[in-house]
């Protein structure tokens, strides 16, 4: 691969007159933004609120889970509730509102709502990690700022479908915090069956809550497949003169591996949710029973969809880590043709899998081996990557610069994520681990620390460039060991409480499985308190940083993509004369 | 405000909490209870063969395989820290293929998962189907024992491993198993099996002989190292079924005029504090040392019937009948939990299962039916002699 600029960049383009890059207005550039830079950042700046809210969920989630017994919801819940008063009179104790009388609820009944605000909790929490912290941060934020740049084109394909698949997002993201308001099991709020939305428990709840739910998601999948199309066909033909497929920076290869599969799998859980929606509100009978429906018919659909979703979610951080493992041991990047086709396997053979999240569900035993045989395979392209990524490091001139720290920790925690998914590929011993823990443990370790860290490596390795603000390398660095620590101390104990056999979604669980709880819990606060860190890192970098003068390459020698040729920031449009790439 | 205050009170509960968790004198753990342990970092323990073949698989081979892939990328990864950092390296070598190295690393991946993926293949075609085992016993003074091989083509007996031939003391009940050098036997993948014994079944002994593919328990691993403690897991002969509701199970046992009774989680003050949330106010009971075939559906919603000691989880759901088993010698009590989402209490709907002796099990299974308004099934020794296995007719 190479990409070096032979010839101008937007830079040296934009002497001729000042005002060159013709910024529009506030208004019109924030929201009516057509430029694939900006919508990068509102991207980002959509997933941090995102991540705020799930990240916040996870807490509460972790503060319950502490212990034994449900005690931290149940002071989230309410503490009356109103009643029809009789005879026209309340009770003594009740306060009088309209023809109706605010009583006090019992224990019981706060507990009910504290049950029923756990599961709402772990499955928004879900959600919105999913689908509103990691896909709009890598393939939203980082794909739309730097792929364009890193194959040498001025913007995206198709500029106002850009904006059209952001702004969908924003709409997706507002009905899912609707549905989080709106009832759904009886009088109470959201809805709590799990991020997979399985009926009959997902078409039993009467309330609006699973509707806007299904209707969120669909907007989120439209936005998803516009943003794919647009991915494909900025990289298939966009690319600058002299950028050959095989000479593409691994990024935007992963960005367009990951935008096939979204084109591709989207449109089966559009399906399914749509049935979800018909089952609900027409009347029809798909995943109903008592009419022939089938319920695991959905999960087919679903994990046929949620398989290469997860691919979706790590395939950019993939592409990211290359770039930096390259850039910071001043290296071209080992193997880069296998580096690129191992994503394109990964992403064909994440399509024929998808039964393994279902091996409980009564398949029949040729169908579950021949799952179990195909989702091994997996392991092999993920094994060259990783041992790609380490050979690019072997005999380079490293330096532990912040991204770099990032990406290191990126290898060694997705290595252990992906370990145990080999274990749990065995149908075997997935009858004892299924929905334990232990499934838990295992992809968080591949999300919260494969996915999260790439995007915390990227965010590092792009800042100056993106925001035309460095950052201090100290805070860095204690963002990332104090995140490091945080993160293992959260997830390694679930894999015992998976082996003990704790099964997932438990608001409550036996004393035998309170240590590895509360060890977990300390971990959510040391990373936390990571979090918090990352906040100084910003306050940082923004306000006592301000007049720092950003380099257009703080990396040096290492660094050979196309966005280092820029200024940091890059100019509002760049490649006004396109590069050419030898 | 109030959220706010609600916070913080509830941390301040959690840092009380582990405070008030190591003061508690928890209550003991009893004998024969299969419970979670705190602190553990292992697989529950293992009641029955297939769970045994479970944690062997997980104990022998995957783990290893994790932890060794594990410290081998941290090990390649400090290597190239110490060894290719700025200082101790300063020029970077600018390499970037070497078709030896690429064709190890997808190489020897492939050979690991194949080590995996053949005993994998082995365990779950063991677990998926259904123990068919044959016991048949024989007099004593028999000589030559016939023992029909009438099973499905693809499960006929075909080889020494697929019989288990053992002497009964009829006195004690203690069981001598004997080794392929006592025996000799015709007609494997025959319809009929001739097992000729080296010397006659002597007196106040009975000869039991085993046959099926159904073999599982503790097996030299990938067959080579260590002790083989296998054993061939009989018929189901017992069935049950479980429906599962928002929030408990309903079982039936169709071999017993279809009784049925519901398990709910026992009340909080009705258990000591180790079994709330795991045990219930009905266990399933069934015999020690027979299969029991297990069918599953639901009433309402998705749940799943999960017995870790077992190694046992099944989805019940909604219009289909899905069907495992399990098999245990070991006396107890054990405790599974729903491990499908299935709505607000979710967490409060365990499964136990009380494993007794044939005769407790038979005791039981009478005074459900008198519960139930329905005519004992065993009362009298009568009815118990009948309930044995018959014993063929030996050759010669």
């Amino acid at each position: 691969m190479t990409t070096t600029a032979e010839t101008h960049t937007g830079h040296d383009a934009s002497h001729a007159h000042d005002d060159h890059d013709h910024k529009p207005g506030f208004f019109v550039r924030w929201f009516f933004s057509t430029n694939h830079k900006d919508i990068g950042i509102l991207y980002l700046i959509f997933a941090i609120f995102a991540g705020v809210v799930g990240g916040a969920m996870s807490g509460l989630i972790r503060a319950e889970l502490a212990a034994p017994e449900i005690q931290v919801l149940t002071e989230f819940t309410s503490e009356t509730k109103l009643v029809d008063a009789v005879n026209g009179t309340c009770p003594a104790d009740a306060v009088v509102k309209g023809d109706q009388c605010e009583v006090t609820r019992t224990d019981t009944e706060r507990e009910i709502s504290a049950k029923n605000f756990y599961n709402v909790l772990i499955t928004y929490h879900g959600l919105i990690m999913i689908f509103f912290l990691v896909m709009p941060a890598l393939i939203g934020g980082f794909g739309n700022f730097f792929v364009p740049i890193m194959i040498g084109a001025p913007d995206m394909a198709f500029p106002r479908m850009n904006n059209i698949s952001f702004w969908l997002y924003v709409a997706s993201g507002t009905l899912l915090m609707l549905s989080l308001l709106a009832p759904s099991y009886g009088s109470e709020l959201g809805y709590g069956g799990g991020w997979v939305l399985y009926p009959p428990l997902s078409t039993s709840t009467t309330g609006p809550a699973m509707d806007l739910l299904i209707v969120s998601l669909h907007l989120a999948g439209a936005s998803s497949i516009l943003g794919a199309i647009n991915f494909i066909t900025t990289i298939f033909n966009m690319r600058a003169p002299g950028m050959t497929l095989h000479k593409m920076p691994l990024f935007a290869w992963s960005v367009l591996v990951t935008a096939f599969l979204l084109v591709l799998s989207l449109p089966v859980l559009a399906g399914a949710i749509t049935m979800l929606l018909t089952d609900r509100m027409f009347d029809t009978a798909f995943f109903d029973a008592t009419r022939g429906g089938d319920p695991v018919l959905y999960q087919h659909l679903f994990w046929f969809f949620g398989h290469p979703e997860v691919y979706i979610l790590i395939l950019p951080a993939f592409g990211i880590i290359s770039h930096i493992v390259s850039t910071f041991s001043k290296k071209p990047i080992f193997g880069y043709l296998g580096m690129a086709y191992a994503m394109v396997a990964i992403g064909f053979v994440g399509f024929i899998v998808w039964a393994h999240h279902m091996y409980t569900v009564g398949l029949s035993v040729d169908m579950k081996a021949y799952f179990v045989a195909a989702t091994m395979v997996i392991a092999v392209p993920t094994g060259i990557k990783i041992f790609s990524w380490i050979a690019t490091m072997w005999g380079g001139s490293i330096e532990f610069k912040t991204p770099m720290v990032w990406a290191i920790g990126f290898i060694f925690l997705f290595t252990v994520g992906g370990v145990t998914g080999v274990l749990l590929a065995n149908a075997g011993i997935d009858h004892y681990m299924h929905d334990t823990y232990y499934v838990v443990a295992h992809f968080h370790y591949v999300l919260s620390l494969g996915a999260v860290f790439g995007i915390f490596a990227a965010w590092y390795y792009w800042h100056e460039k993106m925001f035309g603000r460095p950052y201090s390398e100290f805070l860095g660095q204690l963002h990332f060991w104090t995140m490091f620590v945080g993160v293992n101390l959260i997830f390694f104990p679930q894999h015992f409480l998976g082996m003990q056999g704790m099964p997932r979604r438990y608001v409550d669980y036996p004393e035998g499985f309170a240590y590895w709880n509360y060890i977990s819990t300390v971990g959510y606060v040391v990373m936390a308190i990571g979090l918090l860190v990352w906040v100084i890192v910003e306050l940082d970098a923004f306000v006592l940083r301000r007049n720092r003068k950003a380099q257009d390459n703080p990396w040096g020698e290492g660094a050979k993509t196309l966005e280092w040729t820029l200024p940091s920031p890059p100019p509002y449009h760049q490649f006004n004369e396109l590069p050419k790439i030898k | 405000m109030k959220a706010i205050i609600g916070i913080a009170t509830a941390l301040f509960t959690l840092i009380a909490a582990d405070a008030a968790l190591a003061q508690e004198a928890a209550s003991t753990i009893s004998a024969g209870e299969d419970v979670p342990i705190d602190k553990a970092i292992t697989l529950r323990e293992a009641a029955s063969p297939i769970a045994v073949e479970v944690h062997s698989f997980h104990n022998a081979i995957l783990l290893p395989v994790m932890v060794g892939i594990s410290l081998f990328v941290l090990g390649l990864l400090v290597w190239v820290v110490l060894r290719y950092n700025r200082k101790a390296n300063p020029n970077a070598k600018q390499f970037s293929h070497n078709t030896l190295v690429e064709v190890i690393w997808t190489g020897i991946p492939i050979f690991i998962l194949i080590i995996i993926a053949v005993p994998s293949f082995d365990l779950l075609y063991l677990q998926d189907k259904m123990p068919d085992g044959q016991v048949n016993e024989y007099e004593a003074g028999t000589r030559a024992a016939a023992f029909p091989n009438d099973f499905a083509p693809s499960r006929k007996v075909t080889k020494e491993r697929h019989l288990e031939v053992s002497l009964v003391d009829q006195a004690n009940g203690a069981v001598t198993t004997l080794t392929a050098d006592d025996y000799d036997v015709e007609g494997f993948g025959d319809e009929e099996l001739i097992i000729t014994l080296a010397n006659p079944v002597p007196d106040g002994s009975r000869l039991r002989i085993i046959g099926g593919r159904s073999r599982m328990g503790q097996k030299p691993v990938l067959g080579l190292f260590g002790k083989d403690e296998s054993q061939i897991i009989p018929e189901p002969t017992v069935t049950i079924k479980a429906t599962g509701f928002q929030w408990g199970w309903t079982y039936s046992y169709p071999d017993f005029n279809d009784f049925e009774f519901d398990a709910l989680i026992a009340p909080r003050d009705s258990v000591p504090s180790h079994l709330y949330r795991l045990a219930t106010t009905n266990d399933v009971v069934v015999p020690a040392g027979e299969t029991i075939r297990l069918v599953t559906t639901a009433r309402d919603v998705i749940h799943a019937w999960a017995i870790p000691a077992f190694a046992v989880k099944i989805d019940s759901i909604p219009g289909r009948l899905n069907e495992t088993w399990f098999y245990t010698e070991k006396e107890g009590t054990y405790y599974g939990q729903c491990s499908e989402i299935c709505g607000i209490d979710h967490a409060f709907m365990p499964i136990s299962v009380k494993v007794v002796s044939r005769e407790e099990f038979e005791v039981w299974v009478d005074q459900q039916l008198i519960d139930n308004g329905l005519e004992p099934t065993f009362s009298g020794a009568d009815q118990l002699a009948e309930a044995a296995p018959a014993a063929p007719a030996a050759v010669n």
